[in-house]
């Protein structure tokens, strides 16, 4: 009986299925028919990973303002490159606004996936990492969210080393890292990104960067005596037991928060770290971390590394002179001032910057500002085109480096001919 | 296990069994109620000082956008298994008793074409696919997506089921025919009745393989209505955001409706495969 | 005459799934293979074309081609060793009838509701390379002094992977194996006792040859699960050369350096390697099984 029952059962839902099936998909369409026609202006598609998100309110007075409807596809930010790429090599927009990392800007010029995009002198003096994304004098996205690289030590750990002043050369830093560990304050005073990632290349171009003032020649090749410097220098680091062991295959952001957890006395990391240090809930120690001015070789060092995120308007976008005008104001400073309370994104212009600073927004901030005004990008001719698989010839060859299977310079040989060959010399 | 012997022997089985087996899940669990700045700390201890049930708060918040998020997620991976299980049961019934119960030219290249398809992996027909969809305007639409996931399970649910079929003796069908049933009738009211084991364990497969979904609908969805729990899981953990804690809280709550439907119906896992009317 | 009524309602049930397959798999494995003829980098948005073989030569050329291989048969031949033993022994265990042998099912399942990406973040902590689960754990049973770096030793990395994959594949070898035990009629354990052998013979002249179809089903629905491993690598190691087999190297020549046609051809290589073992795979799903 039970189971004739279920097999009763089974058969009406099997039989029920095929109408549903059919039925769902028109009731989609229906559904999209009714979304649509909600505003009589356009509508853009704007792809950008979570922390790009506007607050809804914010994208409502657009709305009313522009008679723009805009629809936010969001995507982990790893992902949207490949959709971008898979869209793009069909002759699809995956959307009409898409996030550019700075890292991405060169290919996605050479592929021909981004409109130009207009700025004023004005704009363009206010936002240093504009830089970042022109290629060629024109400005192919403009950057939302700033990340520079500064750095940081935990004051109490120096002070108890008997240190009072806070570092700022490598030796300085290097002569301060002995020290606490020599005091056991703690076991591994350095922390830095060193796992085949991104961000062990990034790294890696810092240092070279802050030490040297330079990482690439002006053809595109590695600088010899730059990054072999400091290849050898974070080799040392890494050799004398200055960093955690784990760190070789961590991530970078568990690197980073080695600092955050006491367990660091020093690092250059992401500029957010400002906000993060002052926070009960992320941080152990808030109070004894300070942000100061990236050490250089002499004195601190005059550049620092800009990492900044963009918006971009797609070569197939249908709706470009809508998609441009969510962009600038996406980008505008009091856009910014917004995001900045939504997100925490720190601004990309040096005006809103000092504002939040001046008036007490952004606490603790200690060198920021004034590191910002130090960006520069690293890059003599623009990012280059062929951007990640150098960097993944760096970040591999670094890795290589601190697991003790090359030396510095048998990893910068090898990083050296890839990238003299990609870089076609 | 009449022994003492064997008694002993099953006994520390099962307890290594269990060990390996809600491990990961208990340690996953840990990890979701510790405090961020404590996570991976160089200590020794294997509790976190103090329980943070913060990352379930947030979860069950109605307001925060992590819930919104999480169930949401949820809620479309359902409606992707729902439109998957009917789109691939019928046809899988269908195509089944075909290769199982009829004659006819061609039958055994057609079945060797079906089920060699379980070896191709999904890059190889990911780019194509994502034309497709952008050229008939599907991308998004979660029928579609379903369509394409029902695809890839497909042969594998005919399979268990010819396997089924073949061992249920022919002549019950044919005594129902010459009395007069059809076979329509034939069908749902001799072969059902005996087969529905096999149709509720190739349920079960659809349903567990196309909630782990995770390659296809990252290229093919990327709307908030239509991405699944695994890419939403995921999400939590990227770039210079990684909030272990959320994560594992996240993944933890994500495997409780394949989970439980596993374990309601996980008698029937094992009479679908075991073959014919045997007991 | 009714053969061929037979026939058409044969093909006509069979309309369906033709459909499907042909669209939604047959179609774009034929349109990738155009692809991996064609030089196709997406930075180079104007030089392409008709290449021939050049993309298959130059991926067979490439010594991280040869290396991702020798990963992935690692990977392949760890993760088939570990599901089918294990599986095996979980099968064997489940079907003893005792108390509990409702909650060890329900616990055997488990694993396999885990979507693979969340599976490699939970196994991430376990293996972390500081202070995670494992490392605890050995030091404080006073195995190691030092935690250990899983991550930093290519075999040392795979098994890791392994392992992770076999523990997520091992609940449907037990269920096909489970299916296959109960499969096998009482009354040959009870011919067999008559006749005096012992468990151990009955075992190796009863349940061993019997089983063996459905091992066979398990071993290569495990193989397919290794040669197609990507989540759990990229959770565990990302996309480190260390770790990588050749599912990531075609994922970064595709997607990382935009060389569609480049990454096409592997992918090409790979299911190529796949179809071998897919031959198997038929060959054992197509035979009966006689008691």
């Amino acid at each position: 009986m039970k189971k004739k029952l279920l097999s009763v059962l089974l058969c009406t839902a099997l039989i029920g299925t095929l109408a549903v099936g059919c039925g769902s998909d028109k009731k989609a369409e229906e559904n999209k028919k009714e979304d649509a026609p909600k505003s009589d202006g356009k509508e853009i598609t704007v792809m950008v990973p979570e922390w790009a998100v506007p607050s809804d309110e914010m994208l409502d007075a657009f709305t009313e303002e522009s008679s723009i409807n805009v629809v936010m596809n969001v995507v982990s930010w790893d992902d949207i490159r490949d959709k971008v790429a898979i869209a793009a090599s069909g002759g699809a927009a995956a959307a009409d606004v898409i996030e550019v990392d700075w890292s991405w800007v060169g290919e996605m010029n050479s592929a021909g996936w981004l409109e130009e995009i207009e700025m004023t002198d004005e704009d363009k003096a206010d936002m240093p990492t504009l830089e970042t994304f022109s290629i060629d004098g024109k400005v192919l996205a403009v950057p939302y969210a700033n990340d520079y690289r500064i750095a940081y030590y935990n004051k109490e750990h120096f002070k108890q080393a008997g240190i009072e002043k806070a570092p700022e050369t490598w030796d300085e830093v290097y002569d301060a890292l002995k020290k606490i560990k020599d005091a056991g304050i703690v076991e591994y005073p350095y922390t830095m990104p060193m796992n085949a990632d991104e961000s062990a290349t990034t790294s890696m171009m810092w240092m070279a960067y802050s030490r040297s003032g330079q990482v690439f020649n002006e053809d595109g090749t590695l600088n010899q005596d730059a990054v072999l410097d400091a290849l050898t220098f974070e080799k040392k680091l890494v050799d004398e037991g200055f960093t955690d062991p784990a760190l070789k295959t961590a991530s970078g952001m568990d690197a980073y928060r080695k600092l955050t957890a006491g367990e660091a006395s020093f690092m250059v990391g992401p500029t957010k770290f400002v906000g993060i240090s002052s926070n009960e809930e992320e941080c152990s120690v808030v109070g004894q971390i300070e942000a100061i001015l990236l050490p250089g070789k002499d004195a601190a060092s005059k550049k620092t590394m800009p990492l900044p995120e963009a918006v971009g308007v797609t070569k197939f976008s249908e709706n470009k002179d809508a998609a441009k005008e969510f962009v600038k104001w996406y980008t505008s400073a009091e856009t910014q001032k917004e995001l900045y309370q939504a997100n925490s994104s720190i601004p990309t212009r040096n005006s809103v910057l000092a504002d939040l600073i001046d008036d007490g927004t952004i606490q603790n901030a200690g060198a920021m500002l004034d590191e910002a005004k130090l960006i520069q990008s690293p890059f003599p001719n623009g990012i280059p085109d062929y951007y990640s698989e150098m960097s993944n010839a760096i970040y591999n060859n670094v890795n290589k480096m601190v697991l003790g299977e090359a030396s510095a310079q048998e990893a910068f040989d090898a990083m050296n001919k890839k990238v003299t060959e990609l870089a076609g010399k | 296990m009449k022994t003492k012997g064997g008694k002993v022997l099953y006994f520390i089985v099962v307890v290594i069994f269990l060990i390996f087996t809600a491990g990961p899940f208990i340690w996953a669990f840990s990890v979701s109620v510790t405090p961020e700045f404590e996570m991976f700390k160089n200590t020794m201890s294997m509790l976190p000082s103090k329980l943070n049930w913060d990352n379930y708060v947030t979860l069950f918040t109605a307001s925060s956008r992590q819930n919104k998020i999480l169930f949401q997620g949820m809620f479309n991976s359902l409606k992707a298994v729902g439109i998957t299980l009917l789109i691939g049961l019928p046809v899988a019934l269908m195509s089944a008793y075909s290769l199982a119960r009829l004659e006819f030219k061609g039958k055994k290249l057609i079945k060797n074409a079906i089920l060699i398809t379980m070896v191709i992996p999904v890059f190889a027909t990911v780019i194509p696919l994502y034309r497709i969809f952008v050229s008939y305007q599907l991308l998004d639409k979660m029928f579609w997506l379903s369509l394409v996931y029902a695809s890839s399970f497909l042969p594998m649910s005919i399979w268990l089921m010819i396997n089924y079929f073949s061992t249920i003796p022919v002549e019950i069908e044919e005594a129902a025919r010459v009395d007069g049933c059809g076979r329509i009738r034939t069908f749902f009211e001799i072969l059902m009745p005996i087969a529905y084991p096999v149709v509720i364990s190739s349920a079960l497969i659809m349903f567990l393989s196309a909630w782990n979904q995770f390659q296809i609908p990252l290229i093919l969805a990327s709307s908030f209505q239509t991405k699944p729990v695994s890419i939403v899981t995921s999400e939590f953990m990227v770039k210079d955001s990684i909030q272990y804690g959320i994560t594992a809280a996240a993944g933890l709550l994500a495997i409780v409706p394949p989970a439980a439907t596993a374990l309601i119906l996980r008698k029937y896992l094992v009479s679908g495969m075991t073959r014919g009317t045997g007991k | 005459m009714k053969k061929k009524h037979k026939g058409a309602l044969g093909i006509a049930l069979l309309l369906p799934i033709i459909i499907i397959m042909a669209v939604l798999v047959y179609y774009p494995i034929i349109k990738t293979f155009s692809y991996s003829l064609q030089k196709m980098k997406l930075t180079a948005p104007q030089d392409t074309g008709f290449v021939g073989l050049a993309n298959y030569r130059s991926v067979l050329e490439s010594d991280s081609f040869w290396y991702s291989l020798q990963n992935t048969l690692f990977l392949l031949v760890v993760v088939v060793l570990f599901t089918t033993v294990f599986g095996i022994c979980v099968a064997l265990m489940l079907n003893v009838d005792t108390k509990i042998s409702g909650l060890l099912m329900a616990a055997a399942v488990l694993p396999w509701a885990l979507p693979p990406v969340v599976n490699g973040i939970i196994w991430r902590f376990i293996f972390y390379p500081g202070y995670g689960f494992m490392n605890k754990l050995l030091i404080g049973l006073g195995v190691i002094d030092q935690p250990i770096e899983w991550m930093s030793h290519r075999f040392l990395l795979l098994f890791v992977v392994a392992v992770v994959v076999a523990w997520r594949s091992i609940p449907f070898t037990a269920i096909v194996c489970l299916a296959g035990l109960r499969a096998i009629p009482h009354e040959f354990y009870e011919a067999a006792r008559i006749d005096g052998a012992g468990r151990w013979s009955s075992f190796r002249y009863i349940t061993g040859p019997l089983m063996l179809p459905f091992i066979g089903i398990g071993i290569t629905s495990a193989s397919i699960t290794a040669i197609n491993i990507f989540d759990e690598i990229v959770a565990l190691a990302g996309y480190s050369d260390l770790g990588k087999n050749l599912l990531i190297e075609s994922y970064l020549t595709t997607f990382s350096f935009l060389d569609f046609g480049k990454g096409s051809a592997l992918t090409y290589i790979i299911m190529l390697i796949s179809a071998i073992l897919g031959f198997f795979y038929l060959r054992n799903l197509t035979r009966e099984v006689e008691y």
